[in-house]
């Protein structure tokens, strides 16, 4: 198969993030959301289910399945033959997973599925490799089904569903079993914690709460939503965790001189550190050569120092997945991310 | 010994933090050695700002590893071995009065004056090639007015991330007008052997008058591709040694600091052209082996041609880049009086790239 997409960059390898083994839930008496998942009001015909975190920080899928591989199938199955009939699942790997993938492979072709695939085989088997950004819908389209969606373009457009691996056992329980759902699990982590926890949250439970038992008291640390390349920053810890919460990062804020940082790197690594001066472009090429869509950013920082942003769009700016890697890159530490948004924001 | 090293850190910390906050309480000091302070602060510790928008990680690399990464490869390619063929007392004072009158003259007064920010640290890299294009036996001075020129006119220009040339040829190419006789005199024989003290002090006391190209230009001959290879002819301070500019070289593409496709398309074009010419018109023509691995080609092709701002920014326009760079080395080198074109070539290029580049983008986005 045509590879979908160029470079990108193996976070997992450069950030390790281990999770305690245990999960953790969390006690919040306060007011609660309900589970609800709004069905789209279009055919169906393709559900994704993605199991290849890229990210370190993300939910690893060991606890999601908690060892039960063919229970999680059991559940996508009755899901799909309840709500999207006709539709098919497309369960996506990492490929480095060979236990997981040959579990699947053998549900599969087991004969104890519940529903098996009377005409032609529904659910499908995909591995991708877990670099950063594959799993980007954008990209995970483009692999498993050879479209071209755009990046502002909602899937269901498409008849494609891109289902968090968490709705699917959402829906299960809640809408078929009918029995309580009201809890989710968010993963915590970074070197503003004492530890990296997953925590099962009830959505409704202030951030504050949740991790007031773990970040270390004796440094500044600065709170992210949903990944560090293109999440958002926590202002106010009083925020609530919503359903659509994918994890928190707690990082160390380094807003102080350390001497002889080539000495310690490792230090420096995962904190807010820029790691360097903002400089001028030099040209290096390091954000064509990693960008997952084969774009050339320095273009568009080009036309944006020199005050034509309306000429980025020239240079096949909608492309842009926003994914953050050409500003994780730069050498120069220029906001290529911010430039991008902002080109794109001019219409 | 941790400890120990933990303590000076601290206390160099500390120091550091109270000379900061002296100067940016006192605006005379600070107009005068604020820049210079913040340039020899920055080479000791990290910065403190923090990634204030997405992505809030960054990736550990920054321009002055960037630049550190090309000092490091021209102080393997050319430093160390030009000591052992030229002597330490020939390469030293070289390199001391380049650094001082590049960077620490002109460079501070021009901050100074100019208000600028933050000394650059590409002014490292331009003073690290003054010395190594000029003859082992180029005058003191004549080194230090080719560093003033070219800091300077980098300068001008508006520093790095601006220079529409490359400012250590355009030194070059000044001093090449002003002196002309004084920049191909001077061609120390090399030490060859075993190396001695005296040797490794001062090198061979001897003096020829001709390189390996220039006698070929006058007599047709052409030297051993061994010792051409290994250093062994004569030849400026830093090109001779080509064995070590190869691996050094190579290493910088690894990193990917150096492009790998313009040396490649340098390297490449000038064996093919120089195979068809020397086909074509026979033993007037420099046989291929023999361009490739005389004068300056290898130092040029792997640490100037690539100098990254000077070059286009597309991937495509740098093949273009660097086969024009090889077709006007190459004619310059067989069809014209002067003996080496590679300066000629790198900035004639350098100034067609910024067309080059245009062209390019009209091509590939169709605007």
């Amino acid at each position: 198969m045509k590879k979908a997409y160029k470079k990108g960059f193996n976070l997992i390898e450069a950030y390790p993030v281990k999770f305690a083994e245990t999960v953790i839930l969390v006690k919040y008496d306060g007011p609660v959301d309900n589970f609800s998942f709004s069905f789209p009001d279009r055919k169906v015909e393709h559900i994704i289910v993605n199991l290849c975190p890229t990210e370190p920080w993300a939910l690893p899928n060991r606890a999601i399945l908690r060892n039960r591989t063919h229970d999680f199938l059991n559940k996508l199955e009755t899901v799909r033959e309840e709500y999207f009939p006709d539709s098919h699942c497309h369960v996506v790997v990492s490929q480095q997973e060979t236990g997981l993938v040959n579990e699947l492979t053998q549900y599969k072709a087991g004969a104890n599925r519940i529903y098996p695939s009377t005409k032609e085989e529904y659910l499908h088997l995909h591995t991708i490799e877990p670099v950063y950004p594959y799993d980007a819908p954008v990209l995970i389209v483009k692999n498993i089904l050879g479209l071209d969606i755009a990046f502002d373009q909602n899937t269901i457009e498409h008849g494609i569903l891109i289902l968090d691996p968490q709705n699917v056992t959402g829906i299960f329980e809640h809408y078929i079993k009918k029995n309580e759902f009201n809890s989710r699990l968010i993963p915590i982590s970074g070197t503003g914690l004492n530890d990296n926890k997953i925590l099962k949250v009830k959505p409704g439970t202030p951030i504050k709460s949740m991790l007031e038992l773990y970040v270390r008291t004796d440094i500044k640390y600065r709170v992210f939503l949903d990944g560090l390349l293109n999440g958002t920053e926590v202002k106010d810890l009083t925020q609530k965790i919503d359903w659509f919460t994918k994890n928190i990062v707690v990082m160390e804020e380094r807003d102080y001189k350390t001497p002889f940082p080539y000495l310690s790197v490792n230090e420096l690594l995962f904190t807010t550190s820029l790691m360097g001066e903002l400089r001028r472009c030099v040209y290096c090429n390091f954000c064509d050569d990693i960008c997952p869509v084969n774009l050339e950013p320095a273009l568009y920082w080009h036309c944006y120092d020199r005050g034509e942003k309306h000429k980025a769009r020239t240079y096949t700016l909608e492309k842009c997945i926003e994914c953050g890697l050409c500003s994780f890159i730069c050498p120069s530490k220029l906001e290529l991310l911010q430039v991008i948004r902002e080109c794109k924001s001019l219409k | 010994m941790k400890d120990i090293f933990k303590k000076i850190e601290q206390t160099l910390d500390k120091n550091l933090n109270k000379a900061e906050s002296f100067i940016q309480s006192h605006p005379k000091v600070n107009f005068l050695f604020g820049a210079l302070f913040e340039a020899t602060d920055g080479l000791i510790r990290s910065t403190k700002d923090t990634a204030k928008s997405p992505p809030f990680i960054r990736s550990s690399m920054d321009v002055k590893q960037y630049m550190g990464g090309i000092l490091a490869a021209l102080f393997f390619g050319w430093v160390l071995p030009a000591i052992y063929f030229y002597g330490f007392m020939c390469v030293v004072p070289r390199l001391i009065v380049s650094f001082v009158v590049g960077v620490f003259i002109v460079d501070v007064i021009w901050v100074i004056l100019a208000r600028e920010e933050r000394i650059n640290e590409g002014g490292f890299v331009t003073c690290l090639f003054i010395p190594a294009f000029l003859p082992p036996q180029a005058p003191l001075w004549l080194i230090g007015v080719g560093a003033g020129i070219s800091i300077l006119f980098r300068n001008i220009l508006g520093g790095v991330g601006h220079n529409l040339v490359n400012p250590a040829l355009f030194g070059r190419l000044m001093l090449t007008i002003c002196f002309p006789t004084m920049v191909v005199s001077g061609w120390q024989e090399p030490s060859i052997g075993i190396p001695t003290i005296k040797s490794l002090m001062h090198g061979v006391d001897a003096v020829t008058h001709a390189t390996p190209l220039i006698a070929f230009k006058e007599t047709g001959e052409t030297a051993s591709l061994i010792s051409l290879m290994f250093g062994a002819n004569t030849g400026s301070l830093g090109e001779t040694c080509r064995i070590t500019l190869i691996i050094t070289g190579i290493w910088l593409c690894v990193k990917r600091i150096a492009n790998w496709r313009i040396p490649v398309a340098y390297l490449g074009s000038v064996f093919v052209l120089s195979s068809i010419f020397s086909l074509m018109v026979g033993k007037t023509a420099a046989p291929p082996i023999f361009q490739l691995l005389s004068g300056g080609l290898i130092f040029a092709a792997f640490f100037m041609a690539t100098d990254p701002i000077t070059t286009t920014y597309s991937q495509a326009g740098k093949w273009i880049f660097g086969i024009g760079c090889g077709i006007i080395t190459v004619v310059i080198r067989n069809f014209t009086s002067i003996p080496e074109g590679i300066m000629y070539a790198i900035l004639l290029m350098n100034l067609l790239s910024v067309p080059i580049q245009s062209i390019i983008l009209k091509i590939k986005y169709r605007t």
